[in-house]
């Protein structure tokens, strides 16, 4: 056989089954195969197969059929006879091979899919841990607050009535913040003062604030209530465990590009375990490690009875 | 009538003044003192012997439990505290009662009548079940003891060893001496087993002190520490202080 009659016959018949075994495609939608039983499963991709591969050979054999009328192509007809069982074995295996190859391609995509899925998932799982975070206050603040009112609505009512106002404006810009991508530095360090001033009735002159903030950062965009735990974490697990107490150090500075805050405080290096000052510390610097994908850091340093926490973000221009 | 003495112990002002407001009402109450740290409420028990405590857990230095276990039994104890999570434990310590704050002054009423009811009563408790049982397996940071009035925190990474002395251990810190009255075996379970070994039926000790081990009789070794001190040890000290060596 010439490499011409070759060509002729099967160049074309290449390119047909090229196409039925692309429409397996279809077939294979049809019937999953995860949901359909092994029985039909074969019986159908049997059945398909053989038909395929005998229209096919069909019309392979109209085709040898029609050259086989040209003088040039005399005699085709009988030698494509010839070939018919390899053709038909070849049919039948080319048309299981496409079929296997259409079910690792959806295979494929349904993993893909189901990865994107589930990295989808845990972005949500994520928002919603934070806000949580955000909305969190600590009850144990309310109860001593409201312990402190209490004491106070005899003894000095006009002192109760600033605490009540004191604590709903420290609620309320709880709440307020919570919700918004990014607030003014100055709003999260107002929300910080009323914690102190809060704080301060409690715990009275063992609680000392200063603060140094440059003018230039007031309105530097940063993430609500990412300043308020470590405020929180001075208060509670510094000052508040020592005998005198101490000054609790808060300090902003703008670093080219970069937001630094600066929060220091003097803790009880002999004291029962700092339980939970930790955890504050870890669910900030995740947060960080979410809004600024690396670009914002939490250093925390600890000397002998200090302790020191530094955020730098980034910060444009203004 | 007879009267009930009460110390007052909270680190906040606001909250001591409240209770003071509270119990002005009741005639039978008499102050003895008000206390804004632990330390001072140890002082104030030791020297004015009062019948009750009102006793803030979260204070600076001192907890309120750690409190409780320098004063053992001799008086009884009211918890007043923010915090709903010590409730088990206050229980556990025999705690007349357990306020939460913020409390009002009925709730108070009532918590003030249980400890009349219980001081009618008199039922004493004894000290060292207590201390152990509020324990319940935690290991200790630091060993408190109690000298007269005054108290004395001890990190346990200060202590070198610790030995008995008849009804008393003795901790020895930085060349000091301090006797607690407790029994050694006690002071064993409260202290982490990985720093502190029992060498001896007498000592325990710090095996970050440890300078080397000395054979000096058949079956029997000596411990000499940094500072030369020459302790026994026994021939099962000697196998478990091996053990944590290794």
């Amino acid at each position: 056989m010439a490499w011409t009659e070759a060509a002729a016959i099967a160049f074309p018949m290449c390119l047909l089954y090229a196409f039925v075994c692309m429409a397996s495609w279809y077939l294979c939608r049809a019937i999953p195969l995860r949901e359909t039983e092994i029985l039909r499963l074969a019986g159908t991709h049997a059945t398909a197969a053989l038909l395929c591969s005998g229209m096919w050979l069909v019309i392979g054999q109209a085709l040898a059929v029609l050259l086989d009328a040209t003088p040039y192509f005399e005699g085709i007809d009988e030698r494509y006879l010839s070939l018919l069982p390899t053709l038909f074995l070849s049919g039948i295996l080319l048309f299981l091979l496409a079929v296997s190859f259409n079910y690792l391609l959806i295979m494929l995509e349904a993993s893909r899919r189901s990865e994107t899925r589930a990295l989808e998932l845990q972005v949500q799982a994520r928002e919603a841990e934070l806000k949580v975070l955000r909305a969190q206050i600590d009850p144990h603040f309310l109860f001593n607050s409201l312990n402190s009112i209490s004491a106070l609505v005899m003894a000095d009512p006009a002192a109760a009535r600033r605490m009540c106002l004191l604590l709903a404006d420290f609620l309320r810009g709880c709440l307020k913040l919570g919700s918004e991508a990014t607030i003014p530095l100055i709003e999260e360090l107002r929300l910080a003062e009323h914690y102190l001033e809060i704080e301060k009735v409690r715990l009275g002159s063992r609680l000392i604030v200063q603060r140094e903030m440059d003018p230039e950062c007031e309105n530097c965009p940063v993430p609500p209530l990412i300043i308020q735990p470590l405020v929180e974490n001075a208060v509670l697990h510094g000052v508040a465990r020592l005998l005198d107490g101490g000054t609790v150090r808060i300090e902003a500075r703008r670093n080219g590009a970069f937001l630094n805050i600066v929060l220091e405080n003097p803790f009880e290096p002999e004291g029962s375990s700092r339980n939970g000052a930790g955890l504050g510390l870890k669910n900030v610097k995740m947060r960080l490690a979410n809004l600024f994908d690396g670009k914002a850091r939490l250093d925390v340093e600890q000397t002998d009875a200090r302790f020191r926490v530094e955020l730098q973000l980034p910060c444009g221009r203004p | 009538m007879t009267m009930l003495k009460v110390v007052i112990v909270d680190d906040e002002e606001p909250a001591r003044k409240l209770l003071r407001e509270y119990l002005s009402a009741d005639v039978d109450i008499q102050i003895v003192a008000e206390c804004a740290n632990g330390f001072e409420a140890v002082k104030a028990v030791t020297d004015l012997k009062p019948d009750l405590l009102l006793l803030d857990i979260q204070m600076p230095r001192l907890d309120g439990f750690e409190v409780l276990e320098l004063i053992g039994r001799e008086v009884d104890v009211i918890f007043v505290t923010a915090y709903d999570k010590y409730a088990l434990r206050a229980f556990e310590v025999h705690a007349v009662d357990y306020l939460l704050k913020p409390f009002s002054s009925d709730r108070l009423c009532e918590a003030l009548d249980h400890a009349r009811k219980r001081l009618a009563a008199r039922e004493q408790l004894p000290v060292r079940d207590l201390a152990a049982s509020a324990r319940s397996g935690a290991k200790v940071e630091r060993v408190l003891i109690r000298d007269g009035s005054n108290v004395h925190v001890i990190p346990v990474s200060k202590l070198d060893y610790v030995e008995a002395q008849d009804d008393y251990v003795c901790f020895r810190s930085e060349g000091k001496r301090y006797l607690k009255q407790q029994t050694l075996g006690e002071v064993e379970t409260a202290l982490d087993p990985s720093q502190f070994v029992r060498i001896h039926r007498s000592y325990i000790l710090n095996v970050d002190r440890l300078a080397r081990l000395e054979l000096y009789a058949k079956d029997s070794h000596a411990a000499i520490l940094r500072d030369g001190t020459r302790l026994p040890v026994s021939r099962s000290g000697y196998a478990r202080l091996t053990a944590i060596l290794q």
